[in-house]
Formats: C-alpha cells, structure tokens, sequence
C-alpha cells in the first residue's frame, strides 16, 4: 500500500470519526416527564419544541408519561423510597408537595435558574414548593380565585353581574336569586354553592382575610382570628343568609354539580381560574351564553382582590443522570418562567400566567366562546390586582384532609361553630406529631 | 431434601422425575411468588412498625412508640368503628341473603336459574371502577335510588353521597351488589354435597319444607357458612376499594366511609408515615386473627364438635 493510500484512508476514517463525533455531540439529551393532567405533558413537549429552536446545539428529547393523580403521586413516592424507577421530571401537585420533602432530599434545587425572573414573577407563587430555603418546584399557573356567573339567573331578578363589587352587594342580590321558582316550597336556584369535601371554599376567604394554613415563616396559624372570620363568613352565606347551599356531591368536580350548573340551580361560585377549563371539557360548553368571569366581590377597599388556589409544580428528580441536571433546569425556567411561555401557558393551556409583564399583553386579550363571547382575561387581570399568598408546609397535607374531610363538614352541615372546627383540627394536628 | 442431595450423581438426570422433587418443581412458580410479594412484606411490616420509617432517610428502631401513635389517633378509633360496624352490617345481609338465594334457586323452581345465577355473579367480574361512577349516579339525590324508595315507598330523598351517617350503607350496598353472588356460589357448592336420601327419608317422615331446610339444610351447610362467615369478616375488615372508588380517593363526608385500610394508606402516602402505617396494619391483622380465632371456635371447626 503506497503512502498515498494510507494518509487517504486515515483522512476518511478520521473524517468519519470526527462526523460521528459530532453527532453524537448533536444527539438529543433524552428526558422523561410524569404527569397527571394530559394537557401539561402536550404543553412541556410543545415547550421543549422552542427550546431546541433557540439551543439548537442542547436539544432535548421530552417524552412524558401520563398517569392517574393518586397513582402518580404513590408510584413517584415508592419510585425515590426504593431508589430506582423515577423519572427525571414529574409533576407534583400542591397538596401532595409535603409529602415528598420528609427524609432526606427528594428533588433538586433549582434556585439557580429561578433567580434571573424572581422580579418578573409573583415570587409567592413558589412558596407552596419550596422547603429550607431551597425551590423545588415551577408552577403551570396562578391560579387566582375568581367568581363564575351564570348571567340567565341573575337577569331572571334584574341583578347585574357588573354591580356586584363587595360582599354586601352580593349578598343582597344573592337574596333575590335564591329563590323557589316552582312554588313547591322548596329553593329551585342558590346563589352560591360552596365545597363541603373540598377545600376551595374555605380556602378561598381563608387566605384572603390573612388566614391559611401556614404564615410566612412557616408556622401552622389554623386558629388565627382570620380563619375564624374566614369560616363564619361561609357558614352565614349558608346558614344566616341562606343564600348558598353545600354543592351536590360535596365539591365541584362532582358529575352531580356539573348537571346543576348546567341546569340553572347554582348561580355563581368562586373558584380558581383553571376551573374554566371545565365548562367546554366537563359541561359541553353548555353555559356558553350565560357563563361569565368577574373578580371575587371584597370585604373592604383596599383589601386583597384573589388569592392562589390549587396548583402542580414540576420538580427534577434525584434520579436524574447527574449529567442532565443543569439541563433540566434550564429547560424548566425556560419552559414555565419566561415571557413566550407565559404567554402560550394562557393561549396553549388556558392557565394564568404568574409572570406579570404578559398581562399588558395584547396577545391574551382573547374573545373565548365559552364565556359568553367575553375577554375573560380583562377580568383576570383586574382580579390579580392583589393576590394574597399562600404558604404550606410539611402538614400541608394532613390540613387538606382534614379540611376536606372532617371540618368543612361540620361547619357546613352539623352547623359548628368555626372555633370548634379549627380547634379539633388543631388537636388532631398535634396528635400527628405538628408542633405548634 | 437431604436425600436427593446425598443421591449419587448418575441419579441427577433423572432428578426432575423424582417422587419428592416433582411436586415441588409444580409448587415452585406459586412458591416463589407467595414467598416474594406475600410472606417477604408482611415481614418486613413488621419491622417497620417498631421503627421511625419517615420519608427517605435511615431508619431508627423505636420500640413501641408507632403502636402509642396509633391509639392517640382520633381517626384510628372512628376507622376501627366504621370497619367493624360495616363488616358486621355486611354479615348482616351477605349471609342470609346468598342463603336463601342459593336454596331458592336450587330449589328447581325458579324459571331459568342459570341465567339468574350468571347475573347475579356478574358483579363480582365488573371493574369497581366502574361501578364507582354508576353507584355515584345511583346514589345521587335525583338518582335511581332515591327515585325508586320515593315511588315504591313514598319516602323523602337521602342524601346518600353527602351525609356522613349514609356512608357506611352505601358502602354495604355496594357491598351487597357485588358479592351476593359470589357467597350464592359458595352455598350452592355445599347444597350440591348435601344426600338427597335426606330430604326423601325427611319427606316420607311427613317433614314440611321448612323444617326440612331448618333440620338438614342448614345444619348440613355448616362447614359452608363458616367459609363465607370468616370471609366475609376478613373481607369486611380489609375494605378498601370501594369507599376509594366512591368517594374518589376520599373516605366521604365527615370522614364517614374512613375504613381502616383506608387511614392506613392515609397514613403511608398522605403522610409518609410508614412506621405508624405498618403498625396500624398489624393491629388490624391481629384483629382479623382474633375473630378468626373466635369463629374457629364458634362453629367447632377447632377441638371436634361437642
């Protein structure tokens, strides 16, 4: 073999090698994602779709796995518990965040890639998922509470939708919606439902009046005179007013509540703003013309117009290749906390959008259909005008239980007093080892 | 064992076929599974119940004090309330009901008693998934049930889903739906083995039908209702699936439809709270010990019958 051919042949193994090499370099970095809500999973794929445009040499191949909440969660808790099996992302749901800080560290930090957008965000909105300083979870949302109407049965007794801007209005027009309009003797249309099983209800005014579960610095504060106004107030919208009635089937996911809603029973209600996504998927978009949104009346000028209800944080597991991390990291601020992604949160998912400088955003002034025809993000902006924090904490989720279980119950049906209620709750907190 | 290992080599090859081996190699796939996802956790539960097993971290031994925890619970006490009286309200009606069925369809006078019988099995085959949703529906305020005790019986309409005091009949209704024909089959297996010179002799001897059920069948079927009494005991006491698929991973309103094995998993995945979790599961394990015990002796199964 002449010299020739040999340098030529290494030329071409060294060309070839070299090629490879850079494929290799271009490969996507494979990441899996577990989530419990298909919608997430399409958003974080059609996210990861940007993020190798604009880091064409980092791209990312994102798959994600939809499965069951309770599953989910139960799987991803035995997954970090045996050491194997988690995923390198998962989405973990406000009141199931606790469960997974007890023990040793489940999930990375990811302060590093928060810090360049904490002036940009409503930094409170990361309180639920953070735990010894360190923040391990990005949010898909606010999650601002805000009133849903059905205008038909307030136009029914001449009431309109837009004059409702304190409680006492409300209460008095919810005096004359809530009537019996068959003459059986029997109240045909409430002005408001309200959550028995679940904690919206509560939760709502609770945190608006400066109540919650947990203060700012950690401490559990069931027992504050906030609460205690929180619970008396929704026990005489039921009980004193009458004007509200507990939600068939005990909380408003039920199939039950959907059908009274859509059969003109409960004229109005405060949920968070995701809740919108149920009236195409849940109810047909069968209100359409008579559903709107509004912000939540106050109790006093000045006072805080929302608070933050619910919410899933996706968190990078300790199982991750520690080669990905920094990775993942970026992708996730990437994904949930700059402004393009703000915005598609609202136009992709129907989400609020934690990032403030978007609400200017001509791009989410969207005429929806489903509300009447309205802008609906109009009035989620004038509702997040002050939005109240909320604080968890490692009792988080036992206080969701026994919300949703024992004391929402007895407020609402055995018609005992707030003290009693948040008392007992408190008892059997500390029974469960809470120190407070 | 011993003596296949002391077994000359030449022997080896024809060790598959050996009188001793044989059945332990048929044994082997049941074996190994019982041993691994059987016997394996039930031990290791009991370690974990005499230590600190929160979260992911090393695990301290702590003696008694997950047992102390679960008796200061309040819930453990509304748990072990709400398991025993619906375990007891489904003795109530899950072994007179297949009874009487059993015999009824036995009888030779039902029309058709096979296509009966598949109905009434048929639940035990549904997913309870499933039958969750339907329940929902059947026990909504304007559902199935309310309209028919409203029609059949002119009573007012229960709120069955949002009342803690209706959980608990709920749950035996569910119950009842699902597994009265699976104890019918049970009871028909034992009416199969009952002699029919029995009933001719009793016949000839002028005994009415009543005193021939009261005087041969029942006693006969003894062995029978012992089997569906301790199963239902320690399926009554296990209940777990149905208050999880009827309240959607709750236990009700006002905490109604919390069973044990419900606080239990409450317990392990809300609070990530193995140890007092493991301990719980041992109390109630030796709950259904207890009662077995005591069924043992109730229907002489121990000791020969006096």
């Amino acid at each position: 073999m002449s010299k020739f051919r040999i340098i030529s042949l290494a030329l071409v193994i060294a060309v070839a090698l070299g090629s490879f090499g850079m494929a290799l370099a271009q490969e996507a970095t494979e990441l899996t994602l577990w989530v419990f809500v298909d919608r997430h999973g399409l958003y974080m794929q059609s996210q990861a779709e940007r993020w190798n445009e604009a880091h064409p040499d980092r791209a990312i191949n994102l798959t994600y796995e939809q499965i069951d909440y309770t599953q989910m969660h139960d799987n991803l808790l035995a997954a970090l518990l045996v050491g194997m099996g988690a995923p390198d992302l998962a989405d973990v749901e406000i009141s199931k965040f606790a469960t997974f800080t007890k023990g040793d560290e489940m999930f990375y930090p990811l302060n590093d890639v928060i810090d360049p957008y904490r002036a940009d965000i409503i930094e409170t909105r990361l309180a639920p998922y953070t735990a010894n300083g360190n923040n391990y979870g990005i949010d898909y949302h606010l999650g601002a509470f805000i009133m849903y109407y059905n205008t038909a049965l307030l136009n029914e007794v001449g009431v309109d939708v837009n004059s409702l801007k304190t409680w006492d209005d409300y209460i008095a027009a919810g005096l004359e919606v809530t009537r019996d309009t068959d003459g059986d003797g029997e109240i045909d249309v409430h002005m408001m439902s309200v959550e028995t099983t679940g904690p919206f209800s509560a939760r709502g005014p609770m945190l608006m009046l400066g109540g919650g579960a947990y203060n700012a610095n950690g401490e559990v504060i069931l027992e504050s005179e906030a609460n205690i106004e929180a619970l008396q107030f929704l026990q005489d919208l039921v009980h004193m007013h009458g004007i509200a009635r507990p939600a068939t089937g005990g909380h408003h996911h039920t199939p039950e509540h959907f059908i009274d809603l859509v059969e003109g029973r409960i004229a109005s209600f405060y949920m968070p703003q995701w809740y919108m996504t149920r009236y195409p998927d849940n109810m047909a978009s069968q209100l359409a013309d008579v559903a709107v949104i509004r912000p939540m009346p106050v109790w006093e000028e000045g006072g805080y117009t929302s608070t933050m209800g619910g919410g899933t944080g996706t968190v990078i597991t300790k199982q991750i290749d520690p080669d990905k991390v920094a990775l993942a990291a970026e992708f996730l601020a990437f994904a949930k906390l700059t402004y393009e992604a703000n915005v598609a949160l609202w136009t992709d998912l129907g989400f609020d959008p934690m990032r403030l400088d978007v609400y200017d955003d001509d791009a989410l002034l969207i005429a929806m259909d489903d509300f009447s025809g309205e802008v609906p993000f109009v009035h989620i902006k004038e509702a997040i005008a002050s939005v109240a924090p909320e604080y968890t904490g490692a009792f988080y989720p036992e206080i969701t239980t026994i919300m949703t279980t024992t004391m929402l119950y007895d407020l609402i049906e055995n018609q005992m007093s707030p003290e009693e209620v948040l008392s007992n709750a408190a008892e059997e907190l500390r029974a469960m080892g809470a120190d407070f | 064992m011993l003596e296949i290992l002391r077994m000359p080599r030449r022997l080896t090859g024809s060790l598959l076929n050996h009188k001793k081996v044989v059945p332990l190699v048929f044994l082997a796939p049941f074996l190994i599974v019982f041993l691994i996802f059987k016997v394996y956790p039930v031990i290791l539960a009991v370690i974990m119940s005499f230590q600190d097993f929160q979260g992911i971290k090393s695990q301290d031994w702590v003696g008694l004090a997950n047992y102390e925890n679960v008796f200061e619970l309040a819930r453990f006490g509304q748990a072990l309330t709400n398991t025993t009286v619906y375990t007891v309200g489904t003795l109530l009606v899950l072994v007179p009901l297949p009874l009487i069925l059993a015999v009824l369809l036995d009888s030779g006078r039902v029309v058709a008693s096979t296509v009966f019988r598949v109905l009434i099995f048929l639940p035990a085959l549904t997913s309870l998934v499933v039958a969750g949703t339907v329940f929902r529906l059947i026990l909504a305020k304007d559902g199935f049930l309310n309209l028919f005790l409203e029609g059949a019986l002119g009573m007012d309409r229960l709120r069955w889903l949002e009342v803690s005091e209706l959980a608990l009949p709920s749950l035996i209704l569910i119950a009842t739906w699902r597994w009265t024909g699976m104890n019918i089959l049970y009871f028909n297996s034992g009416l199969v083995n009952i002699p029919q010179e029995l009933y001719e002799s009793a016949a000839i001897d002028g005994a009415s039908p009543w005193q021939m059920f009261l005087r041969i069948t029942l006693p006969m079927l003894r062995p029978t209702t012992f089997f569906v009494v301790v199963l239902s005991i320690i399926g009554g006491y296990q209940v777990f699936v149905e208050p999880f698929i009827l309240y959607a991973g709750g236990a009700g309103p006002g905490d109604g439809g919390l069973t044990l094995a419900l606080l239990i998993y409450r317990t392990a995945f809300t609070s990530f709270n193995f140890g007092t979790a493991a301990a719980m599961g041992v109390v109630l394990a030796l709950i259904i010990f207890v009662f077995s015990l005591i069924q043992f002796r109730f229907f002489g199964v121990l000791g020969g019958e006096d």
